[in-house]
Formats: C-alpha cells, structure tokens, sequence
C-alpha cells in the first residue's frame, strides 16, 4: 500500500510516496537524494544520521511510520549553508579546526550542534559534551570536534 | 631551507564537500537499472551444508535471483593465499560467512526473501581459541590446505590448521642463554577487535556482457580490488574497472579483499544490471575482517647491567575461517615481538591458525600492537627484576646508528632516534611529582618505545601523473585513497613547494577510478605520504623539463641554462629573458600557429628501493625498508570505588622524519590515541561457545566516545630527516596506536603492581586487584 507523507525539507514542500515504513533516513536518502545523512550504524547510537525536525536534532534513522513524519519540518546539512554557498559558521569552524577527517560522521555532529546552538547560543560546555557524546567518530579522537564547536559557539555568539 | 607549504597547516582540500554533505561515498551512489542484494549467513560457525533451497525465495515478491555456492570452483585471495571461496560452497566456517545472496528490486524484498531460503547442515565442532585449534588434528577447518596456491612467503601446515608458521632463527640461543644471568616471562593476550570505521563496507556492481565488469567500492586498495576480481573471472586485468568514491574511514579493514568477491560473483548472473550492496553494522563486524586476536607466551633475557641477551617467543593468531588476510600479519608481528632493541640471539614462531571466526585482516598497526604488547611489558618486568628504571633499561638495549634490528637490517641515524623521543615523554611525563594516592583515586604513570616498519609486496608501489592546464595551473592525480588521514591535501601540499605554485592552483585527485588513476598498489602500511610524495618529486621533475626542453630553442639556451619558477621558464644568468609556463605547456606557439615541442604531461612511480620478503630459513633479511620510531607514556588514575581507569594525560613522540601538516599530523597522532584506548580499557569482540558473535552492534561493542578521551594529549615530532623521504617526511598513521596499550598497563603497574597480561583491562579487573586497597 501506497502512503502519502508530507513534509518540509530545507524549506521545499514534498509528497512523499512511500510505504509508510520508511525511516526519515530512508526518505531523504532513497527518495529525495539527500545523501549528506549517513546510516552508520542503523540504530541510533553513532548519530552520523541527525537532522534538525521541527528544530530539534534527532536521529533519522530511528524516526519512522506516518504519524511521526507527516508534516514535520526537517533541515539537513544540505540546507545548511547559503544558498549562494556561503558556509555556516559551524561548517566554518569545522574546516578551521580541522575536525574533518574521513568525513562521515561530520554532518550527524555540525546538525547536532546547530540544534544546540540555535535553541541557546551560549550553551555551557557540559551541555554541548552532552550533545557530542551521542556522536561516534573513529577518526580524530574528538580532539578537534571539541575546539570546532567551541569556535562555532564564538562566531554564533559574536554574530548574534 | 624554508618552506611555502610543507611543515604548515591548511584547510583541507576536501573540506568543503565534506562539511555540505556533498562528498559521495558508496551507500550514496544510485545507478540506472540498480538491484539491491542481502546475503543469508549460516546458523552454525562451522558445518557442512547439506542442501540449499532457493525455490520459496526465488518466487518472492520483487527477486530476481537468488545465488548459492553451488558448483562454484572460484578461490580468491588478496595476499597471495587463495583459500577462500567468493560465497559458501560445501561447507560454512564462521558465522558470518555468505550462503546465499537474494537480488531484488529493493532491499526489503530481499531481505524478506531470505528467511524463505531453506538450508539444511550437518553441524561439526566449533574450534574458537587458536592454540586449541592449532594443536587440534581430528577437527580441520580447511581439510585442503595443502592444495591451496600461495606465495613462497608463506608456509602452511597441511593436516592441521596452521595456515602460516613465521619463524624467526637469529643469533645462537644457547650461547646466548649462558650470557644470561636474568629470564622475565609472560603470557599474554589480545583479543580480536572490530575497527569500527564508520562508513560500513558497501559495493556496487555492474558486469557489461560476461569479460566487463565496473565496480564501486570502499576499498583502499582498488588495483589489488582490480587484480583479485579479474584473476577470478580470468579475465584481462585490464577489463576490471574500480571506482573508490569518499572512503568513510578505513584502519586496514578496507583494504583487504572481503565483500567485493561475493557480490561480483552473484552479479554476474545478471549482466547489464547495477547490484548494490550495503553491509548492515552487525555485518561489518560479523562477515567482512576483524583486527588482532593473539594468544602467546614470551621471555627476555638480560646480562646483570640490563644488555638483553636473548628473546623467545611463540605467538598464536585466531584468524578466523580464512587466513589470506593474516599471513603477513603473523610474520610481522613475529618479528617485531622482539621490540626496538638489538637482541643478538631470538627465537621467535609465529602461528597463523585458522578458527571458526571472522578472517582477521589489516587493522591500524599491523601485527606491531601485538607484537609491542609483548616487548614492553616484558621490558618493564626486566627494569623491576634488575632495580633498574624501565628508561635506562630501553636506552641501553635501543636500535641505533650501527645496531642491527631483530630482522638483522642495520639501523642507521636517518632511521630516526629513539632517545630524543623518550626524552620528550619523559620531560613531560615527570616535570611534575605524581600525585600520591588519595580518598578516592590511585595515580600510575608508564611509558612504552615503539618501531614501526611497512610490511607490504616487494614491488609496492606509487605512482603520479600531472598534467599543465591551458593557463599553467595543475592536475596531479595519484591513487593514495583519503580516508581521513589527509593523503589529499599533503599531496597538494608536496606539489605546490615542489612545482613552486600556489596552493590554489593545484587541483589533486579526488575520486580513483583504475581506467584513468595511475597505479597504486595499495594505500597500507602508513606508507602514502611518503611514496607519493616521492612519486609527485619525480613526475614534477619531468614536466619542468619538459618545459625547459620547450623553452630551450626559443631563448637559444641549452636546458641546463635554464631555470623554472612555478611562472616563467628563464635564462639563469639573465632573468629577463623569459618565457611564460602557460605558453609551454602544450609546446611552444609561434604567431602563425606553428607549434614545436611537448606536451607538459609527465608520469613516475616511487617504491622501497631492496625491500624484500624474509628469508624462510631464518626469518631475516630486508623486510622491513623503512622504520618510524617512537614512544609515548601516560598518567592515569584508577577510581578506588569503581575500579574505572581514567588517562589524565597522554603523550606521544615519534620521529616522523618532517612534518607534512602540523595540524593533520596531530590528528592522525590524537585518534591513534583514542583508538589505542578504546583497544586497552573496552574493546573485545565475544563470541559464544558455539561461535557466534555476542556482542557485533555498536550498544555492546563500545568505541571511545568524547567522554573515553584523555584529559590532555601531548604530541611532540622529531624530526630527524628521512633519507629518502619527500622534504625528509617519514611513514606516520598507524604508529599511536601501536604502544598505547603498553603504556597504560605499564602505568596500570605503576599504579597497582600488578602485571596485566591481557587487554582489555576492565573496570572489573583494577577492582579485583585493588580489592584490599579501596
């Protein structure tokens, strides 16, 4: 059976035929072609897969079934930058710090922050740990995540 | 001599599609007429398949078709051991093996067709732990090892599951053992491991008729990729053709040969499709390649003033169902348990033995964490046994200028210098007094020196090609695949001070692909930076004088008159006299069109110059061609009530020659770390008594997270300069990971004085130590 779901991604509406079974995962990936979301693991606990819904930052793979998806808002770091490709302060300090290695986990941890940051741009350091302690990445010892988001929250907070 | 571009820190050449989502790995690629495979893995860890019955399944909603081992006579091997079958054939050997692979329209219809698969087994003992299964003749796991091609390197023990004995015969024991006057011994254990990259292995496939095939991959060897799959099809080399889009990681596990065969295999039963495969987290921990997985006992011996004498060791690997992967693992771990310290007489038998568990491959080290597990804990017992602190005992035993190694290869001082790396550690590690035992914790510090060596074909090698634009900027295209270490942008870094060009204006590879990428044999062994880098010297070398041969008869000047600055090609001895490198680089352009000399493209190759495989009597010979020393060290405090182990502070030396980047070199040197840690306090991968894995998902399998990491890292680089190395670099990656284990459990010594002999060390074992102390 064929569903109908609708949502608003990076500011476009869509329909989105489906089997109503899909993870948000699967609907960006297979049927919007919004890669940028990694499936590490498939359970919710490497985080490579966060996206923003309705300004929260969740994980998409564990996030299915009709009633949880139909109408929700979502952004993900395709709809980041701006649209003259302009980078996001957080995609900045990224790039800076030298937080990027392989590059997989990267999306899920700049979409967590970016939930943290907007919600509250000054968020103590223990919370934004808390928010990268639901990422994995097996690259840079989380080091240089670490001086990336807090170099983010000084151009966020800067800029505010 | 000072630098534009090497020795500093840049933003990453791949940085930007990285941090928009843009990157493509494998899982993102969607292809026309595209299937989807699942694979059905066995119930048991060992058994013989009696029957498969596809019939239920091949009638499943969306299938295509449904593919078994069933009368397939293809065996494979990427290290040159061909043991191993693309898809299970008559019998199965781990659990984690293929049985057979449903192709359909989408995954789910293949995932529900593969519970309608009906395969009947007749189980048969399941062997798990290495020496058990080495010493076991009534149980084999390959019954025709005997009868497997191989390379002369390795040397199988038919009639029983050893796959690969090592041995290593230096010096004279006996007299050795006279000289003697102090044995420290111990058995110790490593347990298997999964790297836990975070991209999953995934593949594509496309066969174009029955002689063509295109495959995509995460794979950090596409031309041994290239050679495995057409040397099962006998097919020309040439008609294999492998892409390696964004790699998400790699640590070794991708470098080896695993599910690539299998889904070329089943594709192939429907040509002119694109069949995609993706391995599920629980797959990539049950069915591609685990890491480690040593049991083995060991001894050093030493002259009352510390001056080793002898060292005798006997390792045993599990190596799971197939051993083509370990071999060399086993033999470079059998000759460096000796450490890096001159011993004049060692004994060493290293054992690859096949168990009922996942193949071991590659993983970040290669047989050297193993194999310095052994060394610097028994060195640490000797400084104990002599009243001798553990620094003085390793400098007086240290490989230096004149020193011969354990594979009798004289060390020289452009190998790099143990010293000033311990003296770093130590500087850091003891300018402040440990901090005495309070209420709640207790304070240890270690230190643990570490070599490491490539272990790679004696033909290895990198390859370069570079190509002038039309307005002299550059193309340099290698086939080094960045899967995060940064081989990109330290290539564009070497080229740019090379070609003398700004940064800028060279654009570097970014995807392989075997048809246009120059050859590579693989990117392993930490050996990228400094074979390409080589390889970027040579082919520049080239193009310049291509350009100066162009230039030449235009300024009337024989070539060696000539000089080249990135800009223009000019007269040495009258700069003004100058042609611009944008009017050389498809030859040379008069006004009426006429155009002479070349085009300004150039192509070179680097490898290991009298690198070779060890000789089989004695274990010896030039086997390890280039050497990256270091130590580290560590301060930790254990927890009184919970037993947890907490690293305050980590410091790591390594003499790497010149440092490319400061900022990647870190990085590279932090997440070895964190590895490292992960390896020594958690990571272990259990099995239950009939085989199966117990823990393969990321909630009980856990990897260090931001919360596991030390509260600070020291990274400090030599920089003693390679011979040669590009600008003097040295091989640097897998090293931080190779002597963290030994560190912590010398501090965990320090802490406790109790000798651990095996990792991971638990929150639960400090407690049964400390029980008394708390």
């Amino acid at each position: 059976m064929t569903e109908i779901i609708n949502m608003t991604v990076n500011g476009i509406k869509h329909k989105i035929a489906c089997t109503g079974k899909e993870s948000l995962l699967e609907i960006l990936r297979e049927h919007l072609g919004l890669t940028g979301a990694k499936e590490g693991c498939g359970y919710g606990v490497c985080g490579s897969c966060t996206v923003i819904v309705n300004g929260e930052a969740v994980t998409s793979c564990t996030l299915r079934g009709k009633d949880k998806l139909e109408g929700i808002e979502v952004l993900t770091i395709e709809g980041l930058a701006e649209k003259n490709g302009e980078l996001h302060p957080i995609q900045k300090s990224f790039l800076e710090a030298g937080a990027v290695q392989c590059g997989f986990c990267t999306p899920g941890i700049i979409m967590r922050l970016y939930g943290l940051l907007t919600k509250n741009p000054n968020a103590p350091e223990e919370e934004i740990r808390e928010a990268l302690s639901k990422h994995l990445c097996r690259c840079t010892g989380y080091e240089a995540i670490w001086e990336a988001a807090l170099l983010a929250q000084k151009r966020i907070t800067i800029s505010s | 001599m000072s630098f534009k571009y090497i020795g500093k820190s840049f933003e990453k050449t791949d940085g930007y599609s990285k941090v928009t989502g843009m990157a493509q790995f494998v899982a993102d690629i969607k292809l026309p007429r595209m299937l989807h495979a699942q694979v059905l893995r066995p119930k048991f860890a060992h058994a013989l398949i009696k029957s498969i019955d596809t019939l239920e399944a091949e009638k499943s909603e969306g299938v295509y078709k449904v593919v078994t081992g069933q009368g397939c006579e293809i065996f494979f091997g990427a290290c040159g051991f061909l043991d191993q079958n693309p898809i299970a054939v008559d019998k199965v050997r781990h659990t984690g093996e293929p049985v057979a692979v449903v192709i359909a329209d989408t995954v789910q219809h293949a995932k529900k067709a593969l519970s309608k698969i009906d395969v009947e087994y007749e189980p048969l003992p399941v062997l798990l732990d290495p020496v058990e299964a080495a010493h076991n003749k009534d149980v084999l796991i390959h019954q025709k090892l005997g009868e497997y091609p191989h390379l002369p390197s390795y040397f199988p023990q038919p009639g029983t599951n050893i796959f690969h004995h090592y041995r290593l015969r230096k010096g004279d024991m006996k007299k050795g053992l006279k000289e003697t006057d102090f044995i420290v011994e111990g058995e110790f254990e490593f347990p298997l491991s999964a790297h836990s990259a975070l991209e999953p292995h995934s593949v594509i496939c496309r066969w174009e008729g029955k002689d063509r095939v295109e495959i995509w991959a995460t794979s950090q060897a596409p031309f041994v990729l290239q050679q495995v799959i057409a040397d099962m099809f006998k097919l020309p080399h040439s008609n294999v053709r492998v892409h390696i889009p964004y790699l998400g990681g790699g640590f070794g596990g991708k470098s080896d040969v695993t599910i690539e065969p299998m889904l070329v295999y089943a594709a192939k039963f429907l040509p002119g499709y694109a069949i995609k495969f993706v391995c599920s987290r629980k797959e990539v921990m049950t069915s591609t390649v685990l890491g480690r997985g040593m049991k083995a006992q060991a001894k050093l011996g030493a002259k009352k003033d510390g001056t080793f004498t002898v060292f005798q060791a006997e390792l045993y690997f599990s190596d799971g169902a197939f051993g083509d992967t370990a071999t060399n693992i086993v033999t470079v771990a059998g000759h460096n348990s000796v450490g890096p310290y001159s011993i004049d007489n060692c004994h060493v038998d290293s054992y690859g033995v096949y168990t009922n568990t996942p193949p071991v491959g590659a993983y970040r080290g290669y047989g050297h964490p193993e194999g310095n597990f052994i060394s610097e804990r028994l060195v640490e017992l000797m400084a104990k046994k002599l009243k001798m602190s553990p620094s003085e005992l390793r400098r007086k035993n240290f490989l230096c200028e004149g020193k011969k190694n354990s594979l009798g290869e004289t060390i020289r001082d452009y190998n790099g210098n143990l010293f000033k790396c311990l003296e770093n550690v130590e500087k850091e590690l003891f300018f402040e007094l440990k901090p005495k035992e309070d209420d709640k914790y207790i304070y240890g510090r270690g230190i643990a020196a570490m070599m490491k060596s490539p272990k790679g074909a004696a033909n290895a090698a990198s390859c370069c090609q570079i190509k002038f634009c039309a307005d002299g900027s550059i193309q340099v295209n290698l086939s080094g695949v960045d899967m995060g270490q940064g081989a990109q942008q330290a290539m564009r870094q070497i080229a740019a001070e090379y070609l003398k060009i700004p940064m800028e204006r060279i654009s570097i590879f970014r995807e392989i692909d075997t048809q246009h990428s120059p050859w590579e044999w693989q990117t392993v062994a930490s050996m990228f930076t400094y074979r390409g880098g080589n390889a970027i010297v040579k082919t520049a070398e080239k193009a310049i004088k291509i350009l100066k041969k162009n230039a030449a008869p235009i300024l009337k000047f024989g070539i060696d008159s000539l000089e080249y600055d990135g800009e223009f090609v000019y007269v040495k001895t009258d700069p003004d006299k100058r042609i611009a490198v944008k009017n050389l680089v498809r030859g040379y352009m008069y006004e009426n069109g006429l155009t002479v000399g070349e085009v300004a493209e150039a192509t070179a190759g680097d490898r290991l110059p009298g690198y070779t495989d060890p000789d089989p009597k004695f274990g010896m010979g030039s086997a390890g061609g280039t050497w990256t020393f270091g130590c580290q060290g560590c301060e930790l405090k254990i927890d009184k009530k919970t037993g947890e182990v907490i690293i305050d502070k980590f410091i790591s030396s390594f003499d790497v020659g010149k440092v490319i980047s400061p900022r990647m070199i870190r990085g590279q040197i932090v997440g070895g770390v964190v590895m490292g840690i992960g390896q020594t306090l958690k990571e272990k991968i259990k099995f239950s008594e009939d085989g199966k894995i117990t823990n393969a998902t990321w909630v009980k399998y856990k990897i260090p997270r931001i919360n596991d990491v030390p509260r600070k890292q020291v990274v400090i680089c030599v920089e003693t300069p390679e011979i040669r190395g590009p600008y003097g670099a040295r091989c640097i990656a897998e090293h931080p990971m190779v002597a963290v284990s030994s560190s912590i459990l010398n501090a965990l010594f320090d802490a406790t004085g109790h000798n651990f002999f095996h990792i991971p060390v638990t929150s639960e074992d400090v407690l049964k130590v400390i029980g008394g102390k708390a």
